[in-house]
């Protein structure tokens, strides 16, 4: 009963942020259409004929109000119609998405989920060592690489690994002499133009990840329980396994909910290795003024963020007995 | 009869701290009698615990044992064993009743996934033998069994927690349980209980320990005898009876004149002004000398050695050594 709840709360702030994310959108200065209608007048078509034009090509007059926008989007959405993008005239905009959203969930959930494992065998690693010169330089270099932004180590991988050692192609997820479909070569580029982008993420994130570890890790180190394991003759292992299981807890909510932020994309990424992902879409619909490319693009994201959040919540009390739904 | 199950010569322990290696525990020797329970006692902070978590070589870090042996007897000086031959030790011939034991418990297993894994560490094939003995262990210490077993450990109250912990220390059959301030965390009515049911077994099936607590009353109902500590020595060995009717000491005297009576003004009760010292290095002059009313001018001159005093007690006070304060005199000459 609480779970349904819960979800039903969930939808309702899905639709809450949907209907901020619509007003606050065209509240950012420049208006598309009316620029279209505007130019289709200087062109000399007639003002009724280019009202028309404007009304097959967005489905909106220009001079239609915000609120009865508003109306006929969520109207269109409950019928599984996003829009049709402005900037790629009539093309809709679920399809642009669709095509996006793969690379981007791809790079993105293997970065998330290679960064999350070395930080936690990294940051227990430190916690068991406190205090020595491991931890030391350890606890340093994961510092240093939790302030790098992603975007320069990408620079810096690209630099090396693209110019100065041409190991790895530059730009696109893959090769333009292969066809896309489910083929080896096709998968086999792919995964060859990924080995960059992943690898500036990982950088990016795991340093993030070790810290958080190792304070939860030394944390529990300090509680009784492990102490009285040893007392009690477990296994070195057992002792680990406890360990690795309590420090998990406090990373564990994180850890999904960045999973939900993946749909916001790679941003910086995405844009250093041109990678037509999530992320270049929002960025490069954000600066075009592609209302509903962008609206979509926010939905998904809101959408995946609060979903995310109910589903830690959700699988939370699993790993934790003492939080039960 | 008297048969020693343990026997601790020199245990020394000290703390790197900034202002020096502070010896937490200083010389202690002490004899362990199957079948009898010790009482360890003294203010917060004299080494009783730190003595505890010795007898097992887990010294919570960053203590370490600079000296001393700690023989069992039929299995020899814990502290040569290889690491992997202590850890079977432990818990199998040696276990402990910790002071809180609500947090010795994963938080995160059931009950009898503990023993599981107890088991499994130990070796213990037959894990239903192990699942048995704990039923049946729970059925005397009055727990319900089957929700003890199946739940986790925030779903038990504080006095169950600690019932846990006592069948968990008794569940391997050690040879010696050491009980560190196992009643201070519970109320006066689950102290009770926890303080019967310890005394059951004791009678009933010959139980050896060590039973560590500032509580002088507690003491009185569990131990066999005492032994006193102050500041990392121990100042007395006695029959509990002695130290609640005549102690040796002036500090075992101080502590028993703290504890108010029921009998008579509880106004009458002394505290003992002062705290004891921390140590640092070779002590070269009675501890408590500070805190003394029987302070004599020897006390300034040496570190007075625990001493047999007659056929039950052991004392370190210049007050039974008259030998040795004269020869300290002669030094002084």
């Amino acid at each position: 009963m609480r779970v349904v709840r819960r979800f039903g709360v969930s939808l309702l702030m899905i639709w809450m942020v949907m209907t901020i994310t619509f007003f606050m959108i065209r509240l950012m200065p420049g208006n598309p259409i009316m620029d279209a209608y505007l130019s289709l007048l200087q062109q000399g078509v007639p003002s009724q004929e280019a009202m028309a034009q404007i009304h097959v090509l967005y489905d909106v007059y220009p001079n239609q109000s915000v609120l009865t926008q508003y109306v006929l989007y969520v109207w269109h959405l409950l019928h599984g119609n996003f829009g049709t993008s402005i900037v790629y005239a009539g093309r809709p905009v679920l399809p642009l998405i669709l095509a996006s959203a793969p690379w981007t969930l791809m790079l993105v959930s293997i970065g998330i989920t290679i960064s999350f494992f070395i930080g936690l065998f990294l940051g227990v690693l430190i916690a068991l060592n406190r205090n020595t010169w491991f931890d030391n330089v350890m606890s340093q270099i994961a510092s240093i690489f939790h302030g790098i932004p992603n975007y320069v180590t990408g620079f810096i991988f690209l630099y090396f690994f693209t110019v100065m050692l041409p190991w790895f192609p530059f730009g696109n997820i893959y090769g333009n002499t292969v066809t896309p479909g489910l083929n080896f070569p096709f998968i086999a580029s792919v995964a060859y133009h990924s080995v960059l982008p992943i690898a500036a993420y990982v950088f990016g994130a795991f340093g993030t990840w070790t810290l958080s570890t190792k304070s939860a890790a030394v944390a529990v180190l300090g509680d009784d329980f492990i102490q009285a394991d040893k007392i009690r003759g477990l296994t070195p292992g057992q002792q680990l396994d406890h360990l690795i299981h309590n420090s998990v807890l406090p990373l564990f909510t994180g850890f999904v909910l960045s999973l939900g932020m993946m749909f916001g994309g790679a941003v910086f990424i995405e844009e250093t290795f041109t990678i037509p992902g999530l992320g270049y879409l929002i960025a490069q619909s954000t600066s075009q003024r592609d209302y509903p490319v962008m609206q979509g693009c926010f939905l998904l994201l809101s959408s995946a963020v609060i979903l995310a959040n109910f589903l830690a919540d959700m699988l939370y009390s699993r790993i934790d007995p003492r939080i039960r739904v | 009869m008297n048969e020693i199950a343990l026997s601790v010569r020199n245990l020394t322990i000290e703390f790197p701290s900034e202002s020096g290696r502070i010896r937490a525990v200083d010389q202690v020797n002490l004899n362990l009698e199957r079948g009898k329970i010790m009482g360890l006692i003294g203010e917060s902070g004299c080494g009783k615990s730190t003595v505890a978590f010795a007898l097992l070589n887990s010294v919570p870090s960053p203590g370490i044992i600079v000296e001393g042996t700690i023989e069992y007897t039929g299995y020899g000086n814990l502290l040569k064993m290889t690491p992997e031959e202590q850890r079977l030790f432990r818990w199998q011939h040696v276990s402990v009743v910790f002071q809180a034991s609500q947090n010795t418990l994963n938080p995160l297993k059931r009950i009898e996934d503990q023993i599981r894994e107890l088991a499994q560490a130990h070796r213990i094939r037959d894990v239903r033998v192990l699942l048995e003995r704990a039923r049946s262990l729970c059925e005397s210490l009055r727990l319900d069994t089957r929700r003890v077993l199946n739940s986790y450990p925030h779903q038990l109250s504080g006095g169950m927690k600690q019932r846990v912990g006592i069948m968990l220390a008794l569940l391997l059959q050690p040879e010696i349980v050491l009980f560190d301030e196992p009643t201070t965390a519970l109320d006066s009515l689950s102290q009770e209980s926890v303080l019967q049911i310890i005394r059951e077994i004791h009678q009933k099936d010959g139980l050896t320990g060590i039973f560590i607590t500032h509580d002088l009353g507690i003491v009185s109902e569990i131990a066999d005898t005492v032994a006193v500590m102050y500041a990392g020595r121990i100042v007395e060995i006695s029959p509990t009876a002695r130290v609640f009717s005549g102690p040796l000491h002036p500090y075992s005297q101080a502590l028993l004149d703290a504890l108010p009576r029921l009998t008579g003004d509880p106004r009458a009760a002394r505290g003992l002004p002062g705290s004891p010292p921390k140590v640092v290095g070779n002590v070269s002059a009675c501890l408590f000398r500070d805190r003394c009313p029987r302070r004599m001018p020897v006390c300034d001159l040496a570190a007075p050695e625990l001493k047999r005093v007659d056929e039950s007690s052991m004392a370190a006070c210049f007050l039974y050594s008259e030998s040795e304060e004269a020869n300290v005199h002669v030094k002084m000459h």
